[in-house]
Formats: C-alpha cells, structure tokens, sequence
C-alpha cells in the first residue's frame, strides 16, 4: 500500500473518529440517562472503558506484530508494532488520567488498584520499557529484535498479571458490561458503550495507519540519505 | 546428551567463576543483611508485628538484591569478549540461557535462604509449620525470577543505559510472582495449612514455566547480530 | 624476507593484476569457504560492500587494509558471528544459516579480544570450550594443544596472570581445540614481542602445512606476506586488490599496498 494511501486512509478513519468522538460525548452528555449512585460523573464511563479495551487492542497488536517481526523479519511489521505502541501509550494515558478522576469524585479515592486499572498502568510501563529499549542501543536494527522481545514478554505475562490482580484485592464497581450472564446495562448505557467502543477503535486505527505512514516516509528519507552520503 | 552437557559446562563455568571472584555473592549477602538492618529502623515495630510485613519485606529484598547479581550476569563475560566466543560455538543460544539463568538461580536461591535466616535472627521470626513448602515457594518464586532476570539482562546490557535499564523491564513482569509468593509465603509463616497455598504454588509454577520456556525461545534473538 | 619464486618479473604496481581479479575456481569438493556477495550494515554505515572469497585446503589468505575497511566485520561474517545483511558464506558445502549451528564445528577463531576468562585457569578455560565444542577427549587433547603452543608448564595458571602473548598463544590453542577447517584470525601478531610472535609464526605454518584454510587479519606487512599463499587488500568494505601470493612484488609491496588503497592501484 502507497504512502499516500496508507495517509489517505488514517486520515479519514481519524477524521471519521473525532467527528464520533464529538458526537459520543454529545451524546454521553444529552441524551444517555444518569446512572443512579454515582450521578453525572459517572458519563466519563464513555471515555474511559473504551480507552482500556483500544489499549489492550493497541499492546495485542504489537506483540503479535513484534512476534511476527523476529520470525519473518519484515521490516513493515515492526513499523506495525511501533505505531500500534505509540496508540497505546497515547490511549494508556487516558484512561490512567480518565481512571482517578472518576475514582476520587465517583468514591472518593484516586487509586483502588482496581484490576483493569492496576493492569492498565503495568501495560503503560511495558511500552515504556517498548520505547526506552529501542532508542538506548546504538544499532537501530537491535534496537528493533529488543522491543520485539520486550513485546512478546509482555503478551505471555499478561494473563498473570490479570489472575494475580484480580485475585489480590479490588474496589472498583462488578463489572456491568462483559459478564458471563450477558451485559447488565440499562439500554440506552450499553447502546452509547458499544458506540463509544466502535469510535475509539477507528480513531485507534486512525492515528496507527497515520504513524504508520509516517514511520514509512521516515525509513525512506534514512535510505535516502544514505544513498546521497555513499 | 551433548546439549545437557554444554549447558552443565555453562553452569559449571559461571559457578567456577563466583567462587573464584565472589563477587556477586558477596554483594547479595551483604545486601542481604544490610536490608533487613535498614528495615528494622524503617518499621515501627509498635506499630506493626514483623511477623505480618515479614513476607513482603523477605520478597522485597530478595528482588532488589536478586537485580544486584543478575543484572552482572553478562558483565562478568564481558571482560575479554568471551561471550562472543560462547555464541561462535556450536551450543544452542537456548542451551545457553538455561545454563545462564540455573547458575543465577543457584546463586540467588541461596541468597534466599539466607534472607529468610537473616529475618528470622534479626526479627525473631518463626518459621512456621512447613519450612519445605517454604523453601518450595521460595525455590519456583526464585526460579521465575531469573529467568525473565536473565533475558532482560540480556537486553539491557546491549543497551547505553545498562544495568539500570533492568528493573523497568522486570518489574512490571514481576507483580504476578510478587503477589502469589508473597501470598504463599505469609501464609506459610502464620502456621496455615499447606492447602491454602497449592494455589499459589500452582501460578508460582506456572510462571516460573512461562518465563523459562519465553527465555529460552527469545534469547537468541537478543544475543544474534 | 624475499618473495619466493618470479623475482624482478615484477617490477611495480603498474603491472599488478586488475583489481577485481576473479579468484581461481576450485572443483567444489575442494571449497572450503565460500562467500558471495557479502555485504554487512550497521543502521546507515555500510561496513562490507560486497565481497566474494573462495578458498580451498591449505591456502592461507592475508587480508591487509586501513582501519575502518571493514575487515574485522568481514571476519565476523566469515565466523558467522554476525548475519551478513546481503550475501552468503558456506564452509565446507554447509552454509552458514542461523538455525543449523553444526557448522560452527568448523570454524576456528582467534580475536585480538582473546575469548578468555582472565580468572579460570588455562587448563579450565580450554575445558569450558572443549565441553562447548562437544569434544569427549578433553584429558588427552588439551595437554597437547598447550604443548603445541608452548604453554605446558602454565596450565594451572590463572590467565590473567599470563604475559600478552602467552595469553595470544592461550587464545589460538583455544581455536585449534576442535581442529576446524576454516581458521580466522584477527590482528594476531598485534601487541607480541619477538618470542611470542615466533611461537605464532610456527603453529601458523604448520596450519598451512596440515591443509587447514586460514584467513588472517594483519597490519604486519612482513609477516602477513610472509605467510600469505593469497593476498586481498580491503578498503571502504571491499577488496580494492586480490591475487595469489606470487603476483606479488614484496620490496614495493608498501607502495602498491598505500595506492590500491587511495584508489590509485
């Protein structure tokens, strides 16, 4: 796929999600009802669900495209993962900002080590490690196999991270949307969430095919210049 | 059998040389010891009973000074270029990590112990009902942690940053062994039951599988050129 | 040392041979090493720009060249220590992939680095790599290899207690322990005083003389010539010139040496 394609498409799908992203929050606030104990404040619910299940898409994405990326080693799959990192550092961060806000006026308290939340933050600090391990060697190439292998070992610890937290402690309300049973939310709540899902991930896939682009652009101007200097 | 025995040579090579230099050990049991000195004036002990932190401070210094000695892993190869010449040679780049990570487990699975003893001459702290199960806890904790130790290290000493690199990529793979043996171990110290902790044990041994299958798999990734 | 054979034929760099003169092709059971269309990058440096070697039993390749030619990369490629980024190596018919590493059996290196644990003794430096190497007669093959370079009466000792150069002579024991085909050595008659350089000198020869194929890295003139059956000189990660060693002129060999390298052959 072109450049100018790939460009065209994220900056559509980006488009496409701000324009969503306007009208969910028009929307959580007008129209969707006010959840009973915990009153308005409870409506940033729709940002902040919907920015933990785009980082999780976001940090699946990049290990599978990092694992990928040490098998086949095409270099576009490391791009892949690179922008897929950037998307969940950007949406780790809100949902980590999202998260306290709500807690202290929802419950009074900034930090539950609720779970999803306790999850969400350790996931923020394995992309840390992602990027702090690509820029500190000197050989960009194993700069690109370290983050992979950061990536991979993420992925693999995760589902001990979720056990083990869960299992420790948590305060956060039970989980209304994904349980067994089927979703408890009143209709009008669970409609708005799953729009909210549907925004955040075109907006996610948005701003990754725009960094992807330009992850490429940037590859080409280093061939380039390489070229000029030989 | 040849792979077994170029990992036994690694071990054996990597044990040959603590004992040499004492190096590590002896900045770990230093570590050790100085910790529990330093956390006998950091808790108020009319506030709190030893007993009831003992698990997680126990845990606590067996991370920080685990870190110590496995973040030098590759330091000591270094020196003379000779981990180029381990990789030049026809040992697998997995037979490699294992030989790697059970000398650092060896020498920190000591250094355990001895935290355990230092606490409980320093704190007066009981041993509890089933000491083997405790030194089974302590031995799959242990275990996990070097090897994702191992790995890392890997990583981060072919970075600048080096050594200090190392506990930002391990921590946060660290919380599910923190938890589930810290778990395991306090229950262990209040004379509880052994079955309130096959639990643990149970993710404690999981992990420890998880951690040296993904080493294994991704060392060589780390170490090519 | 004089140039044996053709003396006075050759008279100076204007009549040497093409630079890229094609090596003499070898019926393939006699290839030892083969290496196509190597090139190796770090990142924007290009360290090797394409280099293609073959070489058979007992020939002894001297490669010459400025620091930063590339030649200790082109060594690495050769000992597969690191992927070539374009090209391809094989030892003895077996390429040099990094799944299959019994190729590795092979190769022999000996790096100005030394490979050496400075707080083992020789004796249990040579006994980690023999076990590393899969070699089963360790108890016979190490008092040997130590005779062969002189180090008998030092096999207790720690090495970093050894000289420079007993430590070099330690360092190629350790890559003749599991008699490979394919030696390389990097710099090795760097930092060694008269003694320690005959010592290397002698087990030199008797490698050409044993038939093993040897590539040395050198900026010792003499006793690069003095070895070589094959001379390259690389500069800019390739090799500017590359001949047998009779093509060669020894007394204006310097002069030819500096042109080939600023590009004025």
């Amino acid at each position: 796929m072109s450049v100018s394609g790939l460009r065209k498409g994220g900056v559509t799908l980006t488009a496409l999600g701000l324009i969503g992203l306007v009208v969910i929050y028009w929307l959580s606030f007008f129209w969707v009802s006010t959840e009973i104990r915990q009153g308005i404040v409870q409506r940033i619910f729709y940002v902040h669900v919907p920015a933990a299940w785009t980082t999780g898409l976001a940090f699946g994405i990049a290990a599978l495209t990092s694992a990928m990326y040490l098998w086949l080693r095409d270099e576009r799959l490391d791009r892949a993962a690179v922008s897929a990192a950037e998307g969940g550092m950007v949406f780790g961060a809100i949902m980590l900002t999202t998260g306290p806000l709500w807690g202290k006026i929802a419950w009074g308290t900034y930090w539950t080590w609720e779970p999803r939340l306790t999850l969400t933050l350790l996931l923020w600090f394995i992309f840390l490690g992602y990027f702090m391990v690509r820029s500190a060697t000197d050989n960009p190439e194993k700069g690109k196999r370290f983050a992979a292998v950061v990536a991979i070992v993420g992925a693999l610890d995760i589902p001990f991270i979720h056990l083990s937290v869960i299992w420790f402690r948590s305060l956060h309300p039970a989980p209304v949307v994904i349980k067994p049973e089927g979703p408890s939310l009143p209709g009008d709540m669970l409609t708005l969430l799953l729009a909210s899902f549907a925004v955040f991930t075109v907006l996610f896939f948005g701003l990754f095919l725009l960094r992807y682009a330009l992850e490429t652009v940037r590859v080409e101007l280093d061939a380039r210049a390489r070229e000029v200097a030989a | 059998m040849s792979y077994l025995r170029q990992v036994q040579a690694i071990v054996w090579k990597d044990l040959l040389l603590e004992f040499r230099t004492k190096e590590r050990l002896v900045a770990m049991g230093a570590f050790a010891v100085l910790s529990a000195v330093l956390f006998n004036y950091a808790v108020d002990r009319t506030a709190v009973r030893p007993q009831d932190i003992a698990a997680g401070l126990i845990w606590m210094t067996i991370v920080f000074g685990g870190l110590l000695g496995v973040g030098r892993t590759f330091h000591l190869e270094a020196q003379d270029g000779a981990f180029e010449g381990i990789l030049m040679s026809p040992a697998p780049k997995d037979a490699v990590f294992l030989g790697k990570t059970l000398a650092n487990f060896i020498l920190l699975y000591v250094v355990s112990l001895l935290v355990v003893a230092v606490f409980m001459l320093f704190f007066g702290l009981e041993l509890g009902a089933s000491p083997a199960v405790l030194a089974l806890v302590l031995c799959l904790g242990v275990l996990g942690f070097v090897s994702l130790g191992t790995l890392f290290a890997a990583v981060s000493s072919g970075t600048r940053m080096g050594e200090t690199l190392l506990p930002i990529l391990v921590f946060p793979l660290l919380v599910p062994m923190v938890i589930f043996g810290t778990g395991a171990t306090g229950r262990l110290l209040a004379s509880r039951p052994v079955a309130e902790v096959v639990g643990d044990i149970r993710m404690l041994g999981a992990f420890a599988v998880m951690a040296l299958a993904a080493g294994a798999l991704l060392f060589r990734f780390v170490v090519e050129d | 040392m004089c140039a044996p054979g053709g003396g006075g034929r050759l008279t100076g760099p204007v009549l040497m041979a093409a630079p890229d003169t094609a090596p003499p092709t070898l019926a393939t059971e006699d290839v030892v090493l083969d290496a196509q269309g190597l090139v190796r990058e770090y990142g924007p440096v290009v360290a090797v720009a394409g280099i293609d070697l073959t070489l058979g039993p007992g020939e002894f390749l001297t490669v010459f060249g400025p620091n930063g030619a590339g030649k200790s990369s082109l060594l690495g490629l050769l000992a597969g220590s690191m992927r070539p980024t374009l090209g391809r190596v094989s030892v003895r018919g077996q390429q040099l992939d990094f799944g299959d590493v019994s190729w590795r059996r092979r190769i022999g290196v000996l790096s100005h680095r030394g490979f050496l644990y400075h707080d083992l003794t020789v004796t249990e430096n040579l006994r980690f790599f023999g076990r590393l190497f899969e070699l089963t007669d360790l108890d016979r093959r190490i008092p040997e290899r130590l005779a062969h370079v002189g180090l008998s009466d030092r096999a207790g000792f720690k090495v970093g207690q050894l000289s420079h150069g007993m430590k070099q002579r330690l360092a190629l024991a350790r890559a003749l322990l599991h008699d490979p085909d394919l030696v390389l050595l990097d710099e090795p008659f760097t930092g060694l005083d008269p003694s320690a350089a005959a010592v290397l000198r002698k087990v030199l020869v008797g490698l050409k003389d044993g038939q093993r194929t040897v590539v040395m890295v050198t900026h010792n003139l003499g006793e690069g010539l003095a070895l070589a059956t094959r001379v390259a000189i690389q500069a800019r990660g390739r090799f500017v010139w590359q001949g047998g060693r009779d093509e060669i002129d020894t007394d204006s060999f310097e002069r030819f040496y500096h042109e080939a390298v600023e590009g004025r052959r």
